[in-house]
């Protein structure tokens, strides 16, 4: 609860750091309540209070989630020094960055289906606004109008099937429905399965798992960097939270109809994104097509639906965070020097020696190799698949990484290929290298004793 | 004390980090200062860690640092653990470990790369102490192949010559396959105990009776493991190559505390051992095969430090018959005297190699006892200690290995006898040809010989001191002394002890005694005739034949392995390479590349960019995916 009021106060004191003119100690002040947010969350653990009339249920889950999320935007705020300091909107940036964070917090902490469908709208109305942040810019126009309209009618899908699913089942509590759907499972009515199978469409589309896919690469391209790198992390972290934590507490029971339909869209995406990624040659759209191959495997986790999903969605997505906005931060001084072709990046490893090794170390994660946390999120969400009988999704899984090796490994090659005429100076300041160390710190301890974040749970 | 445990490994490494990262920047007289002193400090808390198990016999002090990973079937942890076994090879390993740092400052001082060689050492010594304080055999391993790559590291020292480095890479590749063995034996342990750890693996194996089948092969892929480390048949041949390091790093790694890994983890896993009878054979008869072997390598080669090599590779093989015979605490004992007298032995002989200006060949010294008085005391009594002369340190662990044998085996104990002997006439040869007789070496090296500056000479004196009185913790029983290291060792053996019993009469031990000691006299007369007063000198290789041509050909092992393993895989490769690499894999992988790639061009089709395409993409995939589950 103390996390919540924290994060939005960063919001609502950033838009009246516009009235009261003290935008200069914006930037500290949200990285001090970022640092505030993060240890109000520690002190939530394992206490599993309810709050709100069990609306909100703060277990470790939702803790374990809450925490990722915290850091990976405290990480932002660290690397986008340059991008909010100076901005005639810094404040707008920040208190919707902040809305942003609070809505996906409840999305992680979530017990009423109300309570989703309102987290999905924070976060989502809050990104429509950012993808279009940069006016002058048609792309981001786009992107933000695209974002939108096809946003809203995912929303439109998710609270029609919330609904659906309130009328076979009565309530709106997770543990309500829950207890229902167990006592009656064998004789659900044909609304509860269009109410579950319209949910996961409209959550499919929040994770961009295809083929619910489409609007993914266009609306990352077209952002602005910075609300691209909030997207791929904080929001996708959230998503998953939101999806895995309705579909393992409500539906568990019937998981067998609708594992394989999930199933199904994991494989497609994880297909559709590695060989979309394949011939990309701007890394900003790399990276969306990356995004769409990993919503698949972390489908993984809610298809294979055992005790540890959890453990395995947290481990996989805290990795993916961590990397994502280590990679971010070469994208964005990319981006500031007007080109995010992966050929420009020749020549980088000569002059940024520390943020090369780091971006090497975070694609060697990305990709799965042991022993750094990318390896350890993939092998327990491939295992579980193993472990619960979907053993050729499994195999799509692992031929899906073998190709998107190939691509994370064409950036790696690109930076330490002699510079060519493309060239250019990448510069990093001082808040995005101790990003970098902090990211290269956080990925090899994750692999090295996984058992750390693992066992919060 | 227990909450500090960790400071032991944890000051090497803190040197290794200083030297390390510090390299050149590093002021010269500091890099030695910290590597040492680190060293030193460790050496101090393993004496106040002793003093802590000695007043407390059942006291062993477990610490887990974090768990690794945990299943439902299996739990493997990352430890500390301190018994009576661990706290001696800490004593061994930071005592000696710093002497030779002292002995390094001086031998190593027109060194250019002076704090990389402190930093290797210091990792070293950092790897090591993991390998012993481990709770576990993961935690061995991890210590077990960090020694390994130090050990690959110190060898390549001078990685300008070619030569020194395919020395360092026969070392690691020759470790690896024993590693293999060891790694298969975790998987075993793993498998059967569901853990690794000591106590575990402990508990687990002593509940099964003896001879069981997997005892025996978890025994066996673990020797495998000692062979590689512990240069034991058919895998001994890196260490003599091994020489190619500076002789400071010989003396540590691959004479006092490296090498004897092999022997610290047989005697860690006795329990196993001793309920694998077959396993045990298989170990004393290894064991005995190469204590020969090396000693009659040893008794032609004229490179002295190749005699040491060998000589070490022939008390190793002791080391494991004594293994064999069920012996623990023998083994352990000789580990500790052979620490001292071996490093002391390589170390004056750094010191004559570093008066010789570089020169190794011993053909071309002699009479080196007038220039080098402290030198030659020391490796006299070096000499007689190995040689097992009462009362030398040598003596009383040579003579219990023996009194063990006896026990056991009429036929091990003559040829454990037999290679006695054969250590004492290359090891006197070695003696007389070196500090006896006339200077043969040129005008320019006699100019110049010195005795070394007193930062070598004083680790030498140390070390001349524990190997004479060394022996004393481990008196027989007839000279009415307390044999204070197997009383000190019964909580760790006490599973073993039960199994053999090994005791031989009072008038056997006699006889042992005068015999040995009067063969042994015989033997020096013999070479004090030869060498010193008719003054032999060994012949060129191209002169020597028969035997001694098979002799001093280290018996074509070398060749013999490199005909019937590194030439046929070499072809293998070859062939693999341009028939299963480049034809059959490239080809599969390109196409792949190729399915996978045009694949992506035809989908590039449906990212065409029109929302209003992008909706209804959505909605028919609904409409679908609400049909399949619906209807089907």
């Amino acid at each position: 609860m103390n996390i919540l009021i924290a994060i939005t106060a960063v919001g609502v004191l950033a838009m009246l750091s516009e009235i009261l003119n003290f935008r200069r100690f914006l930037y500290p002040i949200s990285l001090f309540v970022m640092l505030v947010a993060l240890a109000l969350t520690g002190m939530e653990w394992s206490h599993g209070v309810r709050y709100f009339n069990d609306m909100l249920y703060m277990d470790n889950y939702a803790v374990v989630f809450t925490g990722i999320m915290v850091v990976t935007t405290l990480l932002w705020f660290m690397m986008n020094e340059n991008f909010l300091n100076g901005n005639p909107r810094q404040a707008d940036f920040t208190a919707i960055i902040s809305f942003a964070l609070g809505g996906a917090m409840v999305m992680a902490g979530f017990s009423d289906l109300i309570m989703l469908f309102l987290g999905v709208e924070i976060l989502s109305i809050s990104m429509y606004v950012l993808a279009a942040s940069n006016k002058s810019e048609p792309r981001s126009n786009e992107a933000g109008f695209k974002y939108f309209l096809m946003g809203a009618f995912a929303s439109g899908f998710l609270l029609f099937g919330i609904a659906l699913v309130y009328g076979a089942t009565g309530s709106f509590n997770l543990r309500e429905i829950s207890e229902f759907v167990s006592e009656n499972n064998t004789d659900m009515s044909a609304i509860f399965y269009g109410g579950v199978l319209m949910i996961a469409a409209g959550l499919a589309f929040k994770v961009a798992a295809a083929p619910f896919h489409f609007w993914a690469p266009d609306v990352y391209e077209g952002s602005p960097t910075p609300f691209t790198a909030f997207m791929s992390t904080v929001v996708k972290t959230a998503a998953f939270a939101a999806f895995l934590r309705l579909f393992s507490t409500c539906f568990s029971e019937v998981s067998t109809w609708w594992s394989p339909v999930l199933a199904i869209m994991s494989a497609l995406s994880m297909l559709v994104g590695s060989i979309m990624a394949l011939r990309q040659t701007s890394l900003k759209r790399l990276l969306a097509w990356s995004g769409v191959a990993n919503a698949g495997y972390m489908l993984m986790a809610v298809v294979s639906l055992n005790e540890y999903s959890d453990t395995a969605l947290v481990l996989y997505a805290a990795a993916y965070s961590i990397a994502s906005i280590g990679i971010f931060t070469l994208v964005s001084n990319m981006t500031n020097a007007g080109n995010e072709e992966i050929s420009s990046l020749h020549g980088f490893s000569k002059v940024n020696r520390f943020p090369a090794l780091v971006i090497t170390v975070l694609m060697f994660s990305i990709a799965g190799i042991p022993p750094l946390a990318g390896f350890f999120g993939k092998y327990a969400i491939f295992a579980g698949a193993l472990k619960d009988g979907f053993v050729w999704l499994a195999v799509v899984a692992v031929l899906s990484s073998a190709i998107s090796v190939f691509y994370y490994l064409k950036v790696v090659v690109a930076m330490f290929q002699p510079a060519g005429r493309e060239a250019v100076q990448l510069e990093f300041n001082p808040g995005q290298s101790l990003v970098l160390g902090l990211v290269l710190v956080l990925v090899v301890v994750l692999g090295l004793v996984p058992a750390l974040i693992t066992t919060l749970i | 004390m227990e909450q500090f445990i960790w400071l032991i490994p944890a000051l090497p490494l803190l040197g290794f980090l200083i030297n390390g990262i510090g390299n050149k920047s590093v002021p010269r007289g500091m890099s030695g200062l910290v590597a040492s002193i680190t060293v030193l400090g460790g050496f101090i808390l393993s004496v106040v860690l002793f003093l802590q198990l000695l007043s407390d016999p059942n006291l062993v002090i477990q610490q887990k640092l974090f768990t690794w990973m945990a299943t439902s079937t299996m739990e493997v942890d990352f430890g500390f653990m301190v018994d009576r076994l661990s706290v001696i090879m800490l004593l061994v390993i930071t005592g000696v470990g710093f002497l030779i740092h002292v002995y390094s400052m001086g031998y190593m001082h027109e060194e250019p790369d002076y704090a990389r060689y402190f930093a290797y050492l210091n990792l070293f010594v950092f790897f090591m102490l993991i390998l012993v304080l481990g709770s576990g055999y993961l935690m061995m391993f991890v210590g077990w192949e960090g020694v390994g790559l130090c050990s690959y590291l110190l060898i390549g020292f001078w990685f300008k010559n070619n030569d020194y480095n395919a020395a360092a890479s026969k070392a690691f590749i020759m470790n690896r396959i024993g590693d293999l063995g060891f790694l298969l034996g975790m998987f075993l342990m793993l498998q059967t105990f569901g853990s690794l750890s000591y106590d575990k693996v402990i508990s687990g194996a002593s509940t099964m009776s003896v001879g069981t089948p997997v005892l025996t092969a978890i025994a066996l892929l673990l020797f495998v493991g000692a062979m590689g480390k512990s240069a034991q048949l058919p895998l001994y041949t890196w260490l003599p190559d091994a020489m190619a390091g500076p002789t400071p790093v010989s003396a540590l790694i691959h004479a006092a505390t490296m090498v004897t890994a092999g022997i610290y983890m047989v005697v860690r896993s006795n329990v196993i051992y001793v309920l694998a009878p077959f396993a045990s054979e298989i170990v004393l008869i290894v064991g005995i095969l190469t204590a020969l072997l090396a000693a009659f390598v040893g008794l032609k080669q004229t490179d002295i430090k190749k005699v040491l090599a060998y000589s070490t590779v022939s008390q190793l093989g002791l080391m494991f018959v004594a293994l064999g015979l069920g012996a623990y605490k023998t083994a352990l004992f000789h580990v500790v005297t052979h620490a001292f007298f071996k490093a002391l032995l390589f170390l004056c002989s750094g010191s004559v190699i570093h008066a010789m200006g570089g020169e190794q060949d011993m053909r071309k010294m002699g009479g080196l006892k007038k220039a080098l008085p402290i030198t030659h005391l020391t490796f006299l009594i070096g000499t007689l200690a190995i040689t097992g002369i009462p009362p030398f340190a040598g003596f009383f662990s040579k003579d219990e290995i023996m009194a063990s044998a006896f026990a056991t085996n009429g036929w091990i104990f003559a040829l454990v006898c037999f290679c006695a002997l054969l250590t004492a006439i290359y090891m006197f040869r070695l003696y007389f040809l070196t500090f006896h007789g006339e200077f043969r070496g040129s005008q320019h090296q006699q100019e110049h010989l010195h005795e070394s500056p007193a930062s070598m000479t004083t680790p030498l004196i140390v070390l001349a001191i524990l190997s004479t009185i060394g022996g004393f913790i481990g008196m027989p029983e007839i000279m009415h002394a307390p044999h204070l290291l197997s009383r000190f060792l019964k909580p760790v053996t006490a599973m073993a002890e039960s199994y053999t019993s090994l005791h031989v009469t009072h008038t056997f031990e006699y006889i042992l005694l005068v015999s040995s000691v009067s063969i042994l006299a015989i033997v020096i007369w013999f070479s004090h005739r030869k060498y010193a007063v008719q003054k032999h000198v060994p012949a060129a290789p191209q002169e020597l034949s028969g035997f001694q041509w098979v002799l001093h050909n280290k018996f074509f092992v070398d060749e013999f392995y490199d005909a019937i393993i590194v030439r046929p895989l070499r072809m293998v490769s070859s062939l693999g390479y341009r028939w299963i690499e480049q034809g059959f894999i490239d080809g599969i992988v390109n196409g792949f590349g190729t399915v996978a790639t045009s694949l992506s061009a035809a989908l590039r089709y449906l990212q065409s960019g029109a929302i209003g395409f992008y909706m209804i993409a959505m909605v028919i995939s609904f409409i679908v995916v609400f049909f399949i589950q619906m209807f089907l």
